[in-house]
């Protein structure tokens, strides 16, 4: 058993190392790897992927170990699954990590199953106990309560860390690299990629935008939404939908923020025309700031929020714009 | 065709959460229950898959304690044909990876399946790991968060397009498979009352924990409950977030934003 902490990086379809990568290396060096007294590593898996490893070492990783196999060009939960066991149970790290999006959600279950590691999903904070073992907190029943979660004596310790709750921070390392090559069985990897197909998107991911700009029931069709969408892309914000706004077919399910949509934590969230459900907060509520406009001063958003306004969206929404507009210009 | 739907029951979304004095579980008095939602799409589309192919059978499974009978019920008025209850007051605590393999026992005793079903994440514990887990202990394809199903007219092969972050992808696996569902996938239907009457007289099984060979599972009897559990909820708080609430009412337009600009600008520091 090491007292290694690996973080396993996140490839976007483009190949590009996913910011929750660098959030996780950052979080695990301030918060874990001192307390454990043990080496931080990065992991990249993939085909084609050596050349990343100095970016892992830009955000602190120590060692990077490379798995760079044509079976792991695109992504399938076996070749995942397969690469990663092994590399762990050969290496036996203390702690593994990676970030909560739908590919580490896919195959960390596996790997957990097949290393008998316990694993936790979508943390927000990270800790050692004074018996180094893994501690961390996680929403429990939508944002309404937060468990902290303790490990018991299974080695090692797995979770996936929520995007975009961690602060990215530089510590420059020159990484030592590891080429590790595992025997992947072509035969063993069943699902066979039919198609990947990019959005067209000048915007950012609502999992990990630092600005939304969501619209709710109230901006009455969808063809109203450009209101959000200059908005958003006047402070370079993802745009959001209310469930309210989806289910009325305003906008496609993929832009739903709330409980059976998207969990986001900005550092700015604009609520336009959402009254604030129980559900619709569950998705939004670790947000930084909230700001909500509503013609309703009723409505329960504004017992919820930071900075809010009681007008007509139809007119204040673009004045907003223009006035961001101006202010960024300024710079 | 014979399609299992695991179930899980939880919290209504609109349920309010309050600790329960042990400090580390909820507050369970005067909770309504219901289907985890992301579980009623994965009913909705077994059924839905019986139904085109005009012949199968729909199958629940869950793993929990009695009340957990009402959300099989539910399942069973929407069209499934029956359901395994494994049930015990101590299950509300076992982990994901000891309710998957004893999910996973129950299936490999049903004498084959084709398909396997169940949400992306359970709403209460906001994990998707128990679904996954069962696909690997089975030693199944398994295709996750999917939006759209095509069965290959031979039955041999699933197509899924799932939503991945910056796009989408269409996986295809053979079957036996386990695919977890996201919201966009149907719309699920509501129980008709022939339905409910006709779901009280279906069959559901109970199975306890002495039936249960846990040895055989590679678990101990403690992983049943909270004291084999890999972790534990040492602790569970309702958030407190101090919001500043400074709502502008009845300004004008212009001003107003002018206003919120400013007060993110210097006040907030987010702009």
């Amino acid at each position: 058993m090491s007292n290694e902490i690996w973080v396993v990086a996140d490839l976007t379809i483009d190949g590009k190392v996913r910011k929750a990568t660098f959030e996780g290396l950052s979080e695990a060096r301030r918060k874990l790897a001192v307390k454990l007294g043990g080496q931080l590593c990065g992991v990249l898996l993939g085909s084609g992927v050596s050349g990343l490893a100095s970016e892992l070492g830009k955000y602190g990783a120590e060692k990077v170990y490379v798995i760079d196999n044509e079976l792991l060009k695109d992504y399938t939960p076996e070749g995942y699954s397969i690469a990663l066991s092994e590399l762990i149970k050969k290496h036996e790290p203390h702690i593994v990590i990676t970030g909560n999006t739908s590919i580490g959600q896919d195959y960390f279950p596996r790997v957990a199953a097949r290393v008998g590691a316990g694993l936790t999903l979508d943390a927000i904070d990270l800790d050692l106990t004074d018996d180094k073992r893994l501690k961390v907190r996680r929403y429990m029943y939508s944002a309404k309560s937060i468990a902290t979660v303790e490990f018991l004596d299974h080695k090692p310790m797995m979770t996936t860390i929520r995007p975009n709750v961690f602060k990215p921070e530089e510590a420059s390392k020159n990484p030592e690299v590891i080429n590790e090559s595992i025997d992947i069985k072509p035969e063993r990897i069943l699902t066979k990629t039919v198609e990947v197909k990019r959005k067209e998107s000048t915007r950012p991911e609502l999992t990990e935008a630092d600005r939304i700009v969501s619209g709710g029931r109230g901006m009455a069709s969808g063809d109203n939404f450009y209101l959000i969408f200059d908005l958003a892309d006047a402070i370079g914000a993802a745009a959001g939908a209310s469930r309210a706004a989806v289910d009325s077919g305003f906008v496609p399910y993929e832009m739903q923020v709330g409980q059976t949509g998207k969990v986001v934590s900005p550092t700015l969230y604009i609520a336009i025309a959402i009254s604030g459900s129980v559900q619709h907060y569950a998705g939004m509520g670790s947000s930084r700031v909230i700001v909500a406009i509503n013609k309703d001063q009723d409505a329960p958003i504004f017992q919820k929020c930071d900075y809010g306004i009681v007008a007509d969206l139809f007119q204040l929404v673009p004045a907003l714009t223009e006035e961001f507009k101006k202010l960024l210009a300024q710079q | 065709m014979k399609i299992v739907v695991i179930v899980r029951q939880t919290p209504d979304t609109e349920a309010k959460i309050k600790v329960a004095s042990s400090g580390n579980s909820i507050d369970i008095e005067g909770i309504k229950w219901i289907v985890s939602p992301y579980d009623e799409f994965a009913i909705e589309e077994a059924i839905k898959i019986k139904e085109k192919l005009g012949t199968g059978e729909v199958i629940l499974i869950t793993m929990g304690p009695a009340r957990c009978v009402e959300a099989l019920r539910t399942g069973l008025a929407m069209g499934a044909d029956s359901a395994i209850h494994i049930k015990d007051e101590s299950f509300a605590f076992t982990d994901p990876y000891a309710i998957a393999k004893v999910i996973g026992q129950e299936i490999r005793g049903l004498g084959g399946f084709d398909l396997i079903l169940t949400g992306k994440k359970m709403i209460d514990e906001e994990t998707g790991q128990v679904g996954i887990h069962v696909a690997e202990d089975l030693g199944i394809s398994h295709i996750a968060i999917v939006t759209k199903v095509e069965l290959s007219s031979d039955k041999k092969k699933v197509t899924c397009q799932k939503e991945i972050e910056g796009g989408q992808v269409v996986a295809e696996v053979p079957l036996p498979a386990l695919l977890t569902c996201e919201k966009g996938l149907n719309e699920p239907r509501y129980a008709s009352l022939p339905g409910i009457m006709k779901a009280k007289k279906k069959p559901v099984k109970e199975v306890t924990p002495d039936n249960i060979n846990v040895e055989t599972l590679g678990l101990t009897k403690e992983a049943l409950g909270q004291a084999g559990a890999r972790f534990k909820v040492t602790k569970l708080e309702v958030p407190q977030v101090q919001r500043k609430l400074k709502v502008i009412k009845e300004a004008e337009v212009p001003e107003a934003a002018k206003e919120l600009v400013k007060l993110l600008r210097e006040e907030a520091k987010v702009i």
